[in-house]
C-alpha cells in the first residue's frame, strides 16, 4: 500500500518535472525598438496585407479605441479575455520585443518574458506561416502602427485556469504544432488557399469546433462552431444551406461579403472580409476560394437553375396575414428588401436560401433580427434596420419561426427561451 | 461624431449612436420629408434610400450608416421629377401625405430592381408601407406608370448610348 | 365654450346649425387682412406668397391683390380630401378667376372665421352656397368698377378667366384692383346675387389636380410634427395607466440623468383636467427625451377604470338596452311599435357588436406650444376642431380664449382622431411650467394608440315586425356605446322625442330612409365606456357601425320574408313621406338611395352564377345624416374558405349620388380610401380593451389593410344637379354589411360582429 503510494508520487514528480521542462521558457531580453527605416518598404507594405487579413486589429482594438492597443473584451466559457497592447510602446506594448520574440510568440503562443499566451491567440495557425511573413507583419507593426501607452485590463479567468503555467498543458494536449505542408496533388493556388486559409487567416480558429477544453478538433476542421455569441457555419460537405458553395461562391462572399445564394457576412465575419481579407489581392482571395470549394466538395453545379432556387422563390408567397403572424410581421418589416423574382438582385437576399435560416441553431438569424446589418458588414454601405428595441420576444419568434417553416425546416426547438437567452447575451461587436 | 453622405453631401453628426437615423435626419439635420410612424419597422413612412437600399430609418441606428451613402425624399430629385414623383402627381396619389415620402422612396427602389412588376411584386414590396387614408389602388397604378416611363427612358438612353 | 354657438336648444349640431353658424361670421365683412400667419400648402416652406401692392377683399374668404392673385382663405383642415383645392374652385368658377391666378390659404385659428371644424364630411357641402356668393359679389363688383372705368353699362359687360370684357375692351381683375376697388356687399345683397347656372359652371366637375399634391411628393409638405420653433425644447410624455382618476405618487428620474440631453421632467397640474395623471420629459433632442423617458419611474394610483375590459363595455350596454326607460327616442314619425309588435305574426330580432376601432392616423399625435412676444399662446398643429380645441387650451393655460391662436398645419392624417384636441394639452402645460418656453411634444405610436379617443365598442339590438303575407310592419333599433359628443361637448347634443339628449353621432344612420312602418330608435349613452376611455369620433361615425346593423338586418329580414334582399330593399325604398327628401341637398330622398342599389348591382353583375363559398352582398346608406344624405351602395363579391374561415374580398364596388361633384378626382380618391377604410374594420383591424387600455398599440399587431390585402375597387358616381353633399365618409358605411351579407349568400352564416376574424367564421360554419 505504502509501496504503491510512492510510487504514484514519483510519477507525479516526474511527470511535473517533465512539464516544468516543458512548460518553462526563458524571457527574451527586451530591446531598444529597432529604427524604422530598418526594415524595407516592400516587407512593410507586406506585411501591412498580412496584418490585415490576419484581422489583428480587429481583436487587438476596444471598440471606439486605438487600433491594435488592446483591450478588446472577448467572451470564452472559460471567462472574459482582454487581448493585449501590439503597439510598439515600449511600456504597455510590444515595443521591446525583438523579432525572435515576435516569431517564438507567433508560433508557440510565449510572449517576451516567457509566459504563457491564452489560446484565444492563434498562435497555432501562425505557427503555419512563413518565417519571411512573420517577420514582414512585425516589421509593419514596429514601423507604422502608433505607439499607444495602454495597460491590458486583467482577464476574468477564474482560478485555476488563470494560471498561465498551465497553459502549456493545454498546448501539449490540444497545440498543432506543425508547420504548413504543401500538398503536391493540389493545385499551386489551392496550395497558396490553404496557406492564407489554415495560417494568417487562421479560418479554423473559428470554423472548427473546439472540444470541452477548447481545442480545435482537427477531425472536423471547417465543420462549423459556435463562437462569440455567432455560429460560424460548416464550411465543408456538411454545410445545411439549400445551395452549395461554389468556388464563385466563397469568391464573392469574401470579397463582397455577401453571396446572394447564401447570405452576408455578419457578426465577427463582417470585419474578416471587410477589414481583413479586402486587404488581400484578388488571386489571393481566389486562392482561398479554390481551398474551399475543395472542402466543400468541389460543386459546380448552377444555383441560379437549381430546384432550390425556384422552391425558395416559391416560398415567398405568403400564407394570409389575418391568420399568420409570423408572416404578417415579414410583410410589414421584412418583405420589402427580403424579396425577390427567380434572377436574384443583390442586396434582396433570398431568406429561404440564407445559411442563418438553415443552421440547426436560430442564433445567427435572430441576431440579425436584433442588431440588423451596419454599414460596414454585410454588402458594404448597406444596412439592415435593427428590431431589438421594435419587436418583441414573442413577435421575433413567431417571425423566426415562420422563416425557418417557409424555408422548409422543422423548427428550432424551445425557440421562444433562445430568443431571449440570445436577446441577453453579450455582443462583442460594436 | 458620426459622418456619413446625406443626398450627396457630407454631414456629420455629434449624437448618441443609439439615435436612430430618422430623429437624426429631421431633428439635428432638419430634413422633415421622411417622417416618423410607428418607430418600430412596421409601417415604412420612414423610408429612406442606404447605399440605394430602401431602408427604415426609424430602426437604423446612427452607428449603423457610418460612412454610407443616404438619400432621402428630398434627394430623390432635384425638382420633384423623378418618374416615380411624376408619376405620383399625375395619378394624384398623396391623400393626406404623410406616408407618401416613404411610399414613394420604396417605389423608387421597387423599379430599381424589378423593373417591370407584377401586381405580385408592387403588392409584396410596397406591403410595409401603410397609407391609413387607403390610397392603395393609386399607389398601384402609379408604380405601373413610372415603370412604363422608366423603361421608355431606359430604352432612350439605351439607343443614345 | 364661449366659442361655441349656444345650441342647446334641441335642434342639435345639424348641417344646417352649422351653416347658420357659418353664416353668421360672414356678416362682418371688411376685416383688416390677416393679422395672423397661415399656412399655403403648395409653396416651397408652406407660406402664403406676399400680396402685390393693392388688395381688394370681396369678403372674408378671400382677398384678389393688383396682380390678380386669388387668395382663398380655407378654415378647414387638409388631411387628405385636398379641400382647399374643392372649396377654391367652388369660389373660383363663380367669380370667373383664372384658376391658375388661385392660391389657397388655410388660415389659422380666430374668431372672424366662425366655427371652424372638420369632419362630417361637411366642407364641400356647407362651403357650396357661401364661397358660391363670395365669388359672385367679387365678380360683381369687378364688373362694376370695369363699366365705371369705360363708361359702358354693366350688362355689356362679362367676366371671364380673370378678365372683365365690355364689348371689344377687356381689363385683367389686378389691374382693375390697382385702380382702386373697395365695394363691399350686405347680407342682404349677398343673398340678392345672382349666381351662375350649373351648365354654366366651368371648373366645378373638371379634373384638376388638387394644389397640396405636388408638395406631398417632395417631402415639403409641413405637418404638425414638422413644425420648428426657435430655441425650442423636446418633450416626451409618460402616460398613466387610465384615462381618468390616476394620480402621480412619486417620481424618479435618477436613471435618466445619465442621457446626454436629458433637461427635466415636469409632473403636469392640468386645470382643464384633460391629462391628469401625466409626466413630460424635457430634453434636447426629441430621441434623448424619448430615451430618458423610458428610464424615469412613476408610480401612480391608477383609475378606476384599471379593471374594466371591452367584455365590461358590452355586457353593461346589454344591460342598459334592457331598461327601456334609458335614452332618447329619435323622431322618426310613428314611433309607437309596442302594439304592432303585440299583434305581428311574427318578428325578428338580432344583437351587432362592433370591437373598439382605433383611428390609427399616420402621424402620431403632436403639438408645439409657446407663448409668443404678444404673450399669445401659440398652438402648432393639425388640429379638425379648433373651436372645440381652444376653449380647453384657455382652460389648460388659464388664460382668456383670445389669448390663444392654433396655427394652421397639414395633418398627416385625422380621420376624427384631430376633432378632440386634448393631444395639444400636455405640451401647453409644459411650456407653461418653462414660462412659456417653445415645447414640441411627440407621442410615441404606442402612447398615440394608447390616449387615442377609439370608436367605441357597441351593442345594437334590432327587431322587425311582419303580419301573416310576410310584409314588414315595424321595426324598432336599440343602440349603445360610449357618446363622444356627450363626453367632449354636451351642448351639441340634440334631444329625442322623449326629452333625452342624445349623441347624433351614435346613432345617425339608424333613422334610415325604407318605409317600416312604425319605427322606434334608440339611443342609450355607455356610461362606463365615458368612463373608461374617451370616445372619439371616427370617420364615418356611427353611420360606420349603425349602418353595418342596419343593413345586416334589413338583409336578415329580406331572408326572413323570402324575398331576394335587393328587391325587399328597392320594395321599402318608395320615397314617401318623410323619405321622399326635401331642401337643395335631400330632395329625391329614398328613389335616389333606390338608383346607386341598382347601379352598384348592374356594376357586380348581380344575380350571376358563381362558384361554390362565393357570394355576392349588397348593401346601401345615405352616408352620414338625413339633411345632407350621400347616397352610396356598395356590391361586394366574396369567397369563403371554410377550413380556415378566411374571407376574400373580390371586388368591391361602389355606386354613389352626391350630388354635383366638384372635385371629380378627389371624389373618386375619397371613396375608394373610405370603402377600403370600411373593408379594413369589418375584416382586418380592431382592438379590445383590456384593463383600461387598448390591446393593441402598434402596427405590429394593430393591422390595418395592407396593399397586398387590397381587391380591385370600383366607383362611380351619379351625375345630377342636386346640390353636393359630403364625400369623406359615407363610402365607409355599407362595406362591412356588404361583405356580411356576402358570407352569408356564400356559405350560408350570419356574422353579426365586426371585425368578422376567421375564427368567427368558423365558430359560424361548426354551429
Amino acid at each position: 500500500m505504502k509501496r504503491g503510494l510512492y510510487s504514484v508520487l514519483i510519477a507525479v514528480v516526474v511527470v511535473l518535472v517533465g512539464f516544468g521542462v516543458y512548460a518553462w521558457h526563458p524571457s527574451i531580453a527586451p530591446i531598444t525598438p529597432p529604427a524604422k527605416d530598418q526594415f524595407s518598404s516592400d516587407m512593410i507594405a507586406k506585411g501591412k496585407v498580412l496584418a490585415a487579413a490576419g484581422y489583428c486589429s480587429t481583436c487587438h482594438t476596444a471598440p471606439g479605441g486605438k487600433p491594435f492597443a488592446g483591450n478588446y473584451e472577448m467572451h470564452s466559457d472559460f471567462g472574459t479575455i482582454y487581448s493585449s497592447n501590439i503597439t510598439p510602446d515600449q511600456a504597455t506594448g510590444i515595443g521591446n520585443w525583438s523579432e525572435e520574440a515576435f516569431i517564438r510568440a507567433m508560433r508557440t503562443g510565449v510572449s517576451r518574458d516567457g509566459s504563457h499566451l491564452l489560446p484565444a491567440f492563434p498562435f497555432e495557425h501562425f505557427n503555419k506561416m512563413s518565417d519571411d511573413d512573420i517577420k514582414a507583419v512585425y516589421a509593419y507593426i514596429m514601423s507604422s502602427v502608433a505607439p499607444v501607452q495602454q495597460t491590458k485590463k486583467e482577464n476574468g479567468i477564474p482560478f485555476p485556469l488563470n494560471i498561465r503555467f498551465l497553459q502549456a498543458g493545454w498546448k501539449m494536449l490540444f497545440a498543432d504544432t506543425s508547420d504548413f505542408k504543401p500538398n503536391s496533388d493540389k493545385s499551386a493556388e489551392w496550395n497558396r488557399g490553404a496557406y492564407l486559409a489554415e495560417g494568417i487567416a487562421h479560418c479554423g480558429a473559428c470554423h472548427t469546433p473546439r472540444n470541452a477544453l477548447g481545442g480545435e478538433k482537427r477531425d472536423q476542421m471547417y465543420s462549423g462552431a459556435a463562437i462569440d455569441g455567432w455560429i460560424a457555419p460548416s464550411l465543408t460537405a456538411s454545410s445545411t444551406s439549400p445551395l452549395k458553395w461554389r468556388e464563385q461562391d466563397f469568391f464573392e462572399y469574401l470579397s463582397t461579403g455577401n453571396s446572394p445564394f447564401h447570405g452576408s457576412a455578419g457578426g465577427p465575419m463582417a470585419p474578416v472580409v471587410h477589414d481583413g481579407l479586402a486587404a488581400l489581392s484578388k488571386d489571393d482571395i481566389k486562392a482561398i476560394a479554390t481551398y474551399f470549394a475543395d472542402k466543400a466538395g468541389n460543386v459546380s453545379e448552377d444555383p441560379a437553375q437549381s430546384p432550390a432556387l425556384t422552391k425558395a422563390v416559391a416560398a415567398q408567397k405568403l400564407p394570409d396575414l389575418r391568420t399568420h403572424q409570423g408572416a404578417r410581421l415579414y410583410a410589414a418589416s421584412c418583405q420589402s428588401c427580403h424579396y425577390s423574382k427567380q434572377k436574384l438582385v443583390k442586396g434582396r437576399p433570398l431568406l429561404a436560401l440564407g445559411s442563418a435560416v438553415h443552421l440547426q441553431d436560430p442564433t445567427n438569424l435572430i441576431n440579425v433580427i436584433l442588431d440588423g446589418f451596419r454599414a460596414n458588414q454585410g454588402i458594404k454601405g448597406v444596412v439592415m434596420p435593427a428590431f431589438r428595441d421594435a419587436l418583441s420576444d414573442e413577435d421575433i419568434t413567431a417571425l423566426a419561426a415562420y422563416l425557418r417553416q417557409a424555408a422548409g425546416e422543422q423548427p428550432w426547438p424551445n425557440l421562444k427561451q433562445r430568443v431571449g437567452e440570445i436577446r441577453r447575451q453579450p455582443r462583442f461587436e460594436q | 461624431m458620426a459622418k456619413f453622405i446625406l443626398n450627396g453631401k457630407p454631414v456629420a453628426v455629434d449624437v448618441d449612436g443609439d439615435t436612430p437615423l430618422l430623429w437624426v435626419i429631421r431633428d439635428e439635420l432638419n430634413m422633415t420629408g421622411t417622417k416618423f410612424g410607428c418607430g418600430i419597422g412596421t409601417c415604412g413612412a420612414c423610408t429612406v434610400h442606404v447605399g440605394g437600399r430602401a431602408t427604415r430609418s426609424c430602426t437604423t441606428p446612427l452607428s449603423a450608416v457610418e460612412g454610407a451613402e443616404i438619400t432621402t425624399i428630398e434627394g430623390l430629385s432635384e425638382q420633384g421629377t423623378h418618374p416615380v414623383q411624376v408619376a405620383w402627381q399625375k395619378q394624384q396619389v398623396p391623400q393626406c401625405g404623410y406616408c407618401q415620402s416613404g411610399q414613394i422612396m420604396q417605389a423608387a427602389a421597387l423599379l430599381k430592381d424589378i423593373p417591370n412588376p407584377t401586381d405580385e411584386d408592387i403588392d409584396a414590396v410596397m406591403s410595409g408601407n401603410i397609407c391609413r387614408c387607403m390610397t392603395y389602388v393609386r399607389i398601384r397604378e402609379a408604380v405601373r406608370e413610372a415603370a412604363n416611363t422608366m423603361s421608355m427612358q431606359g430604352g432612350k438612353d439605351e439607343q443614345t448610348a | 365654450m364661449s366659442r361655441l354657438p349656444n345650441k342647446d336648444n334641441g335642434t342639435g349640431m345639424t348641417r344646417r346649425g352649422f351653416l347658420v353658424a357659418m353664416t353668421a361670421a360672414g356678416v362682418s365683412f371688411g376685416f383688416p387682412r390677416a393679422a395672423f400667419a397661415a399656412m399655403d400648402p403648395a409653396t416651397d416652406d408652406g407660406k402664403p406668397l406676399p400680396n402685390a401692392s393693392s388688395v381688394y377683399e370681396p369678403s372674408l374668404w378671400y382677398s384678389i391683390d393688383s396682380d390678380g392673385k386669388v387668395k382663398v382663405n380655407i378654415i378647414r383642415a387638409e388631411m387628405g380630401q385636398h379641400v382647399g383645392t374643392s372649396i377654391a374652385r367652388i369660389l373660383a368658377d363663380e367669380l370667373e378667376a383664372d384658376w391658375d391666378d388661385v392660391e389657397i390659404i388655410h388660415v389659422d385659428s380666430h374668431k372672424k372665421w366662425g366655427l371652424m371644424v372638420t369632419g362630417g364630411s361637411w366642407s364641400v357641402s356647407q362651403s357650396w352656397n357661401i364661397y358660391r356668393q363670395a365669388g359672385a359679389a367679387g365678380r360683381t363688383a369687378l364688373i362694376e368698377a370695369a363699366a365705371k372705368l369705360w363708361g359702358v353699362p354693366k350688362r355689356l359687360c362679362h367676366a371671364s378667366k380673370g378678365q372683365v370684357i365690355c364689348g371689344k375692351k377687356s381689363i385683367g381683375y389686378g389691374e382693375l384692383i390697382a385702380q382702386g376697388v373697395n365695394r363691399q356687399f350686405t347680407e342682404d345683397e349677398l343673398k340678392k346675387l345672382e349666381l351662375k347656372p350649373n351648365e354654366e359652371l366651368k371648373l366645378i366637375g373638371q379634373q384638376v389636380r388638387g394644389l397640396d399634391i405636388n408638395n406631398k411628393t417632395t417631402g415639403q409638405t409641413v405637418f404638425g410634427i414638422d413644425a420648428n420653433i426657435e430655441g425650442m425644447v423636446y418633450a416626451a410624455p409618460i402616460l398613466p395607466p387610465t384615462r381618468y382618476g390616476s394620480k402621480v405618487l412619486s417620481v424618479d428620474d435618477s436613471a435618466a440623468k445619465a442621457v446626454k440631453g436629458y433637461q427635466q421632467f415636469i409632473t403636469l397640474d392640468d386645470p382643464s383636467n384633460t391629462v391628469p395623471g401625466w409626466v413630460v420629459v424635457l430634453a434636447s433632442s426629441y430621441y434623448a427625451a424619448k430615451k430618458a423617458s423610458e428610464l424615469v419611474k412613476v408610480e401612480w394610483q391608477a383609475g378606476p377604470a384599471a379593471k374594466v375590459s371591452e367584455a365590461d363595455i358590452i355586457n353593461h350596454g346589454r344591460e342598459l338596452l334592457k331598461d327601456v326607460s334609458k335614452g332618447a327616442i329619435l323622431d322618426t314619425g310613428d314611433t309607437n311599435t309596442d302594439p304592432v309588435f303585440a299583434k305581428a305574426a311574427s318578428t325578428i330580432e338580432h344583437e351587432y357588436i362592433t370591437d373598439t376601432v382605433l383611428h390609427a392616423q399616420m402621424e402620431p399625435l403632436n403639438a408645439t406650444v409657446f407663448q409668443n412676444e404678444d404673450g399669445v399662446w401659440e398652438i402648432h398643429s393639425g388640429c379638425q376642431w379648433q373651436s372645440l380645441t381652444l376653449p380647453v387650451a384657455a382652460a389648460a393655460l388659464q388664460v382668456p380664449e383670445d389669448q390663444v391662436v392654433i396655427r394652421a398645419y397639414m395633418l398627416g392624417g385625422g380621420f376624427g382622431r384631430r376633432l378632440n384636441g386634448d393631444y395639444t394639452i400636455p405640451a401647453a402645460l409644459a411650456s407653461k411650467a418653462l414660462g412659456g418656453k417653445p415645447v414640441k411634444l411627440v407621442f410615441t405610436r404606442e402612447q398615440d394608440l394608447q390616449f387615442d379617443s377609439p370608436r367605441s365598442a357597441s351593442l345594437q339590438q334590432l327587431k322587425m315586425a311582419f303580419d301573416g303575407e310576410k310584409h314588414v310592419l315595424a321595426m324598432e333599433h336599440h343602440a349603445t356605446a360610449g357618446w363622444p359628443t356627450e363626453v367632449m361637448i354636451p351642448v351639441f347634443m340634440p334631444k329625442g322625442t322623449n326629452g333625452q339628449p342624445y349623441d347624433p353621432f351614435s346613432i345617425a344612420g339608424a333613422d334610415h330612409w325604407y318605409n317600416v312602418g312604425a319605427q322606434k330608435v334608440r339611443a342609450v349613452s355607455n356610461d362606463l365606456a365615458n368612463d373608461t376611455f374617451r370616445p372619439g369620433w371616427l370617420r364615418s361615425v356611427s353611420p360606420g357601425w349603425v349602418g353595418w346593423a342596419v343593413e345586416s338586418f334589413i338583409d336578415e329580414a329580406a331572408h326572413h320574408a323570402g324575398v331576394d334582399p335587393l328587391a325587399f330593399r328597392l320594395e321599402h325604398l318608395t320615397a314617401e313621406g318623410r323619405n321622399a327628401g326635401s331642401g337643395p341637398i335631400a330632395s329625391g330622398g329614398a328613389s335616389r338611395q333606390a338608383a346607386v342599389l341598382k347601379q352598384a348591382a348592374e356594376m357586380i353583375g348581380y344575380g350571376k352564377e358563381l362558384p361554390k363559398d362565393s357570394g355576392i352582398g349588397i348593401a346601401s346608406t345615405f352616408g352620414q345624416e338625413r339633411d345632407m344624405p350621400t347616397w352610396v351602395a356598395v356590391a361586394v363579391q366574396v369567397k369563403v374558405e371554410r377550413d380556415t374561415g378566411l374571407v376574400h374580398v373580390e371586388k368591391l364596388h361602389v355606386a354613389v349620388d352626391a350630388g354635383i361633384i366638384v372635385d371629380p378626382n378627389g371624389a373618386e380618391a375619397q371613396c375608394q380610401g373610405a370603402a377600403l377604410w370600411g373593408l379594413s374594420m369589418a375584416l382586418y383591424e380592431g382592438t379590445k380593451l383590456v384593463n383600461g387600455k387598448f390591446r393593441d398599440l402598434n402596427f405590429d399587431t394593430y393591422t390595418p389593410l395592407r396593399i397586398g390585402q387590397t381587391p380591385e375597387v370600383k366607383v362611380e358616381f351619379v351625375k345630377n344637379d342636386y346640390a353636393p353633399s359630403g364625400l369623406g365618409e359615407p363610402a365607409v358605411t355599407p362595406v362591412a354589411p356588404a361583405i356580411a351579407n356576402a358570407i352569408y349568400n356564400a356559405v350560408g352564416v350570419r356574422l353579426r360582429k365586426i371585425p368578422m376574424t376567421p375564427d368567427d367564421v368558423k365558430a359560424a360554419l361548426k354551429a
